[in-house]
């Protein structure tokens, strides 16, 4: 039986056509994932015909039996509350932060029409979804829990009240690398137990694949391709959905080539950074413990670990870009000054590239001079033409447009913002990059590119490069080595290919596994 | 959350304690003294006057003595006002004040929560502009002029409302003054609620909400008031402090024998303790006010209490 | 555009009080034995007079100009100030930051206004002591709210992309916070202006601000009130300018901070 189908469904934004049109259908108990980048129009396609965005619907939507598309919003709210559930993105911000976990569930199971639930019963569903100490939790404000249990407690609800539909909108998105797959199996499980139609929305074609029945990849808001999910990921007909798969890296494609590796660069040894303790309590948290890391020239390493492993304070305490309490870093043979001593021509040599491309843009200045500044206090009396053309060659080498250096980085778009924040750093002449998660706020097929191109600037310049990451398959695109990092201490490290074939540690196996 | 209210603790003592010795001290440089009216003393009974009220003390002494005698409820004599003490002038004006400012408080709360609901769950209709354009001219509105207004319109023309004097607290007596009074902090908390509704309508657990099919009155209120009224609650500290400095010019416009009016009074005949204790009761209450909004914090928004 | 408007009927009002007083035939502070209390339109002055015959328009429009000449040397005052210790506290961080940002705390606890009466009342009234009074009670605010700046931007990536390429801390809160800053803190000018205009007033009106026979707007308002069921008049004009700079000051104050914060 068909629990939600759409026909020729439009959604309309300020007049502007945003979804052009999809067709699909959901059985019962099947699932189905709409796959497409940010600006597809795919959370808009399965939020707008509900009433739960901007966007009016058009076209039809039916669930249930139930046309969707032009209803009264008091009727959607009853459907909302009787047929469906949603799942979002991001787990910290969707529960209500004054409210207990109890009492959001008790509400959430009270609104459906069922009698105030028992203490026992609410146990049960949090224990349902995975929840340890269930019976602690139920006091607990949102606060206090992790992301993963908060995305748990939201699925609780969104299915107190047996909805015959689930909408869940990237449900593992903001969750920890290692986390995804539980979440995964976790909706599995409540699907397959409650008889539930699932549409799953994702950017990730290749990571829906093994959990949805059918495929529907939109592009722009219009329907690219459609099919069974895992023949579509097998063999995409069309050259987009072929991109899109291409551009996600897996742990089994083959190994890419690289450069060749030089002498030591970089040796970092004893390296140890502490924070005060946030709140009233005195005190200091360890964040990195006694690290230590060699690059060589030439040589790109990948720092991987899961979210506050320490890997972003790694790397910046050795690139000389946050504090350290210990430690010592010898670069090309000779110690690195402390941050503060650091000169401009130390700076120029070991350049970063961080994870939010727009806001590593001043937002007031022109892109010109946004790339031109490690020239203006590297090299202070070089004359504007020269500089000019400095900055024409940086943009052409990151294979970007030079009309766009009279633009303000709020008129870019995060991968052309990410290839001028590259510009500025080659613009230096860098011998070595520090890639802080430099890919992972973009697009699939922008960072597949963004990678490519970092690739090919590594093999040209023979730059050394330490890229933090949380994702081994992306870190396998660029990186000869890799050492993995858990609560502040380095844990396993080795040539990328060894410590994928045969990683010794738990956190390293989960995130291979995480990464397959 | 007791990291807090013990980090306000340590701030409100020394707080008090600079207030007092600052004002102290500059009751004391200032030319000209209580004693110098219009017909000059002569130089012996000055100086015996002085040593009575323990003015030929050096000035460390005196803040001494006035903090230990502080200590003990005694605020000194008041130097014009001969046959009372500065503790019975507080006595009388300070339930004048207070019942003033209190009802006005409460009035600008009820009046000003309830606008800035009505305009947040009207946003963008006619109705949340009218609002907003009232209130902006609301704040906007000094005291002193919406005083004499009220007072003409009510008291002069229509003669429905006293327009001044106490009555001993009749309820007649007191509706203008706590209107006049109110009104710009009705409007100030309006704004703030509004902003405040608006700020967490927008965020993700209010669609959350939405999604599991509540309806849009439940929301407002079990899901998006209370983090909302964090503003609100900080502005207590300031408000109260307005209210009571607005209170000044209230009580002179409508002839109220209220704690501002000694002050004003104090101040400009040089009546230091008269002053001093005055300025050291506002102070108190300032800093009481500010510690209520703090203790708030962590009923309207849990995560506050971790912090 | 909506933000424009208010800031051009407030320069409208400035230029008027600026100019205004060369263009009538009545100085501010003469007296008129011919006609005390005039209405409107009667005996020459277009806004009548007041309870000693001085000319209403006249004086009103050279109270406007010492209102607005002290709020905006007031709030300079407190925006340099403001702006100097919150991006010092928000810069630094630390334990400099907590003493700094204490010492806000504690005098937001001050009651403030008495202070100000005190030190009237203390160092005699004129008119460069007011405002430096004003000042010197309006820039916790604004350095609060440039100290949550600064502390915001110098964590963000551009700051530190800055650093990596080679700027010295000065050049950065130079070149890079300050600009970004710079739209906030004008939108906590212009809402601190209209602040300063109520608290002249409010002196003004208790008789500790200016001084006779110079004037400004709380003194005429004041004056207005206290003759206001015989001569409603005199309280209208200065009751309206006051009214008109406060409402559009605030307005765009607001769209501006809005804007920045948004």
């Amino acid at each position: 039986m068909t629990v939600f189908a759409a026909e020729g469904l439009t959604v309309d934004i300020g007049g502007r056509r945003i979804v052009h049109g999809i067709d699909c259908a959901i059985p019962a108990g099947r699932c189905l994932a709409l796959v497409g980048e940010s600006g597809s129009g795919k959370s808009q396609s399965c939020f707008a015909p509900f009433g739960l965005s901007v966007g009016v619907a058009g076209g039809s939507a039916i669930l249930n039996g139930e046309q969707l598309v032009g209803a009264s919003e008091a009727r959607l709210r009853r459907l909302r509350g009787r047929d469906v559930g949603f799942v979002f993105q991001q787990p910290l911000t969707a529960l209500t932060p004054h409210l207990t976990v109890g009492k959001m569930l008790s509400e959430a199971w009270r609104q459906a029409g069922a009698p105030r639930p028992g203490r026992a019963e609410m146990v049960a569903a949090l224990e349902r979804v995975g929840i340890e100490q269930a019976a602690d939790r139920l006091d607990q404000y949102p606060h206090r829990l992790s992301g993963g249990q908060r995305q748990r407690v939201a699925i609780a609800m969104a299915i107190a009240h047996r909805p015959k539909l689930l909408v869940a909108d990237e449900p593992t998105t903001a969750l920890d690398a290692v986390l995804r797959a539980d979440m995964m199996r976790l909706l599995d499980r409540l699907r397959a137990e409650e008889g539930m139609a699932m549409l799953l929305v994702s950017h990730d074609l290749a990571s829906v694949a093994d959990h949805a029945d059918e495929a529907l990849v939109l592009r722009d808001g219009r329907m690219i391709e459609a099919g069974p999910a895992p023949m579509l990921l097998r063999a995409p007909t069309s050259d987009y959905a072929r991109a899109l798969i291409a551009a996600s890296p897996r742990l089994t494609d083959p190994p890419p080539p690289l450069g060749p590796v030089g002498p030591p660069l970089i040796e970092a040894s004893g390296v140890s950074v502490s924070f005060e303790r946030p709140g009233w309590r005195r005190g200091r948290v360890t964040a990195v413990d006694d690290a230590a890391l060699t690059i060589a020239e030439g040589e790109a390493l990948a720092l991987v670990g899961r979210s506050g492993s320490g890997k972003s304070t790694l790397g910046r305490a050795i690139a000389r870009l946050g504090p350290i309490d210990a430690g010592a870093v010898r670069f090309a043979g000779a110690p690195l000054p402390d941050r503060k001593a650091m000169r401009p021509a130390d700076r120029a040599a070991l350049q970063p590239v961080f994870q939010d491309p727009i806001a590593s843009l001043d937002p007031l200045w022109r892109v010109a001079d946004v790339i031109a500044e490690p020239l203006r206090n590297l090299q202070p009396d070089l004359d504007a033409a020269a500089v000019a053309a400095k900055v024409a060659a940086a943009l052409a080498e990151v294979d970007l447009d030079p009309a766009l250096a009279d633009r303000r980085p709020a008129a870019l778009s995060g991968g052309q913002a990410q290839r001028i924040a590259i510009a500025r750093a080659l613009i230096a002449s860098p011998k070595m990059l520090l890639l802080d998660e430099a890919t992972s706020a973009l697009d699939t097929l922008v960072a597949g590119t963004v990678l490519d191109l970092l690739g090919r600037l590594q093999r040209t310049r023979g730059l050394s490069i330490l890229m933090i990451t949380h994702d081994l398959a992306v870190a396998r695109r660029l990186c000869h080595r890799v050492a993995v990092i858990d609560a502040g201490r380095i844990i396993e490290e080795g040539p990328m290919e060894a410590v994928i074939s045969a990683p010794r540690h738990t956190v390293t196996q989960k995130l291979v596994a995480a990464s397959a | 959350m007791f990291h807090l209210l013990r980090r306000r603790l340590f701030t409100a003592l020394p707080t008090l304690a600079a207030v007092i010795i600052l004002s102290f001290g500059l009751m004391r440089v200032a030319p000209g003294g209580p004693f110098d009216g219009e017909r000059p003393l002569d130089p012996a009974t000055r100086d015996a006057l002085m040593a009575t009220y323990g003015l030929d003390r050096p000035l460390p002494e005196q803040i001494g003595l006035y903090l230990w005698r502080l200590a003990h409820g005694d605020f000194g004599p008041s130097l014009v006002y001969r046959d009372f003490s500065v503790t019975d002038l507080i006595a009388k004006g300070l339930p004048v004040s207070l019942t003033l400012g209190g009802w006005a408080l409460l009035l600008a709360f009820v009046l000003g929560l309830a606008a800035g609901i009505i305009a947040a769950a009207r946003s963008g209709t006619a109705i949340d502009r009218a609002i907003m354009f009232a209130t902006t001219v609301l704040t906007a509105l000094p005291s002193f002029v919406v005083g004499p207004l009220l007072a003409l319109l009510f008291g002069l023309r229509l003669g429905w409302l006293p327009v001044s004097g106490w009555a001993d607290g009749d309820a007649a007596h007191l509706v203008l003054p706590v209107i006049a009074l109110a009104l710009p902090y009705a409007g100030a908390i309006a704004k703030l609620a509004r902003a405040g509704l608006a700020s967490v309508l927008a965020q993700d657990h209010i669609r959350a909400a939405r999604s599991r099919g509540l309806s849009a009155t439940r929301i407002l209120i079990v899901h998006a008031l209370r983090p909302a009224l964090v503003p609100v609650a900080s502005y207590l500290g300031p408000a109260a402090a307005g209210l009571l400095t607005g209170a000044v010019v209230i009580e002179t416009v409508f002839g109220l024998p209220g704690l501002g009016r000694y002050f004003v009074q104090g101040a400009l005949n040089r009546d230091y303790p008269l002053v001093l204790g005055v300025v050291v009761i506002y102070a108190t209450l300032i800093v009481l006010f500010n510690l209520i909004a703090d203790l708030t914090y962590g009923w309207l928004d849990p995560r506050t209490r971790d912090a | 555009m909506r933000l424009s408007l208010p800031l051009c009927l407030v320069a409208l009002i400035a230029l008027t009080a600026l100019l205004g007083p060369f263009l009538i035939h009545w100085p501010y502070d003469a007296i008129d034995w011919n006609a005390v209390r005039a209405e409107p339109f009667a005996a020459g002055h277009v806004m009548g007079t007041d309870s000693v015959g001085r000319d209403l328009l006249a004086r009103t429009l050279v109270g406007t100009r010492v209102t607005l000449g002290v709020a905006t040397a007031a709030a300079l005052v407190a925006l340099i100030v403001g702006v100097a210790w919150g991006a010092v506290g928000g810069w630094c961080g630390g334990r400099i930051d907590e003493a700094m940002m204490r010492i806000v705390d504690a005098l937001y606890a001050l009651p403030f206004m008495f202070v100000v009466i005190l030190l009237m009342v203390v160092f005699g009234r004129s008119i460069l002591l007011v405002f430096i009074g004003i000042g010197l009670v309006e820039w916790l605010t604004m350095a609060r709210v440039v100290r949550g700046q600064v502390l915001t931007l110098k964590n963000r990536p551009f700051a530190l992309a800055a650093e990596a390429a080679g700027a010295r801390p000065f050049a950065i809160v130079a070149r890079h916070i300050l600009p970004n800053l710079a739209g906030v803190a004008i939108a906590y000018l212009l809402l601190t202006v209209p602040q300063v205009v109520m608290i002249e007033s409010f002196l003004s009106f208790l008789g500790l601000g200016v001084q006779e026979p110079m004037t400004s707007l709380g003194i005429l308002i004041k004056d207005g009130a206290d003759d206001m069921d015989v001569a409603p008049h005199a309280l209208f004009l200065p009751g309206m300018v006051l009214i008109a700079i406060l409402v559009c000051l605030t307005i765009a104050g607001e769209k501006l901070r809005d804007r920045m914060t948004a």
